[in-house]
């Protein structure tokens, strides 16, 4: 099997049994990466528990808007980190947090640093992007009106 | 970055489509980045795999254009493309084509999440380049049948329905 259709299978079995989906009641920790906007939004809760004298992840769950590849790395993501220290689960880059997936095609790493995101903003959230320096318009601003300012409209006469 | 895109027009949606980079302020670059750092950040994507993409993209963006006329073909047909239009609300108050969808927050969002990744869809604006730029970005949301009508509606309504008066934006 050749390696894009060993990760689309792996994405298919993953969508076919998405584990930690959905909102958690009583989370410990919030984080979100993206806008609803871009369509890529993604939303992690952490729970933790007592073990051993640390702190360690009991259970994270996650919703998202975005790709299937994000629920899927989601997905893989949210069991990997399960029993690990906020500082362990800190260190995975998004490589590690989709490793059972396979590496990822380029134009689906986006959907994994989703993860490693929303992650990070759950466990250490003042740590977010630090720079936050202008950035060049984007897609979405070109076509959405990035200036919100009145137009006025002037017919041509009709030949 | 801003250099490179003052040299290719198209570079920004060749990037958007292949690598989902520059779409929203998510995963978008800063005008003084170079290629090499935005490549580095995001997962070090091989600069000359992605330059390559980027010089290929003239072409990618002949394929990704439908003409007025072949649109209006395409209209008569059984199944048409559903035409969504990208310009200012004061723009589609003016003029529009008829049965196509002004495109609003709400209606994104319903595209994004609900809408096959295979509907066919052609956008529109006023001369063909924002939607160009809205077409990339829903190929590079996964839409794989999405087109940019050329030249906008202004060449609509001069090669197809000339009761559309043209305008201008002042």
């Amino acid at each position: 099997m050749s390696e894009p259709e060993e990760f689309s299978q792996k994405i298919e079995e993953a969508l076919r049994n998405p584990r930690n989906l959905g909102e958690m009641e009583g989370a410990d920790a919030v984080g979100t990466v993206g806008s609803v906007d871009c369509g890529d939004m993604l939303r992690m809760w952490v729970k933790f528990r007592e073990e051993g004298g640390k702190r360690v992840i009991d259970r994270a769950t996650f919703q998202t808007f975005g790709c299937e590849t994000a629920i899927a790395v989601a997905s893989v993501a949210t069991e990997l980190i399960a029993g690990k220290t906020p500082e362990e689960a800190l260190k995975m880059d998004s490589r590690e947090l989709s490793a059972p997936l396979g590496p990822l095609p380029p134009v689906k790493i986006h959907c994994a640093q989703l993860v490693e995101g929303a992650l990070r903003s759950a466990l250490a959230p003042d740590s977010g992007p630090a720079k936050n320096e202008p950035l060049a318009p984007t897609l979405l601003e070109s076509f959405q009106g990035g200036d919100a300012k009145p137009k006025q409209i002037r017919l041509e006469p009709q030949k | 970055m801003s250099e490179l895109l003052q040299r290719f027009p198209g570079a920004q949606r060749a990037l958007f489509r292949s690598y989902h980079i520059g779409g929203c302020s998510s995963c978008g670059f800063r005008p003084d980045e170079t290629l090499a750092q935005v490549c580095e950040r995001n997962a070090g994507l091989p600069v000359e795999e992605v330059t390559e993409t980027i010089l290929a993209s003239h072409e990618a963006e002949q394929k990704m254009q439908i003409s007025p006329e072949d649109l209006s073909r395409r209209l008569q047909e059984s199944n048409p493309p559903v035409i969504v239009d990208v310009r200012a609300r004061e723009e589609w108050d003016a003029v529009h084509i008829e049965g196509s969808e002004f495109l609003t927050q709400e209606l994104m969002q319903e595209m994004m999440t609900t809408w096959p990744k295979d509907r066919e869809i052609v956008f529109l604006c006023h001369h063909g380049v924002r939607s160009l730029d809205a077409t990339s970005y829903f190929a590079g949301h996964g839409f794989s049948n999405v087109k940019s009508l050329s030249g906008g509606i202004d060449a609509w309504s001069v090669q197809v329905d000339p009761s559309l008066p043209r305008y201008h934006v002042e």
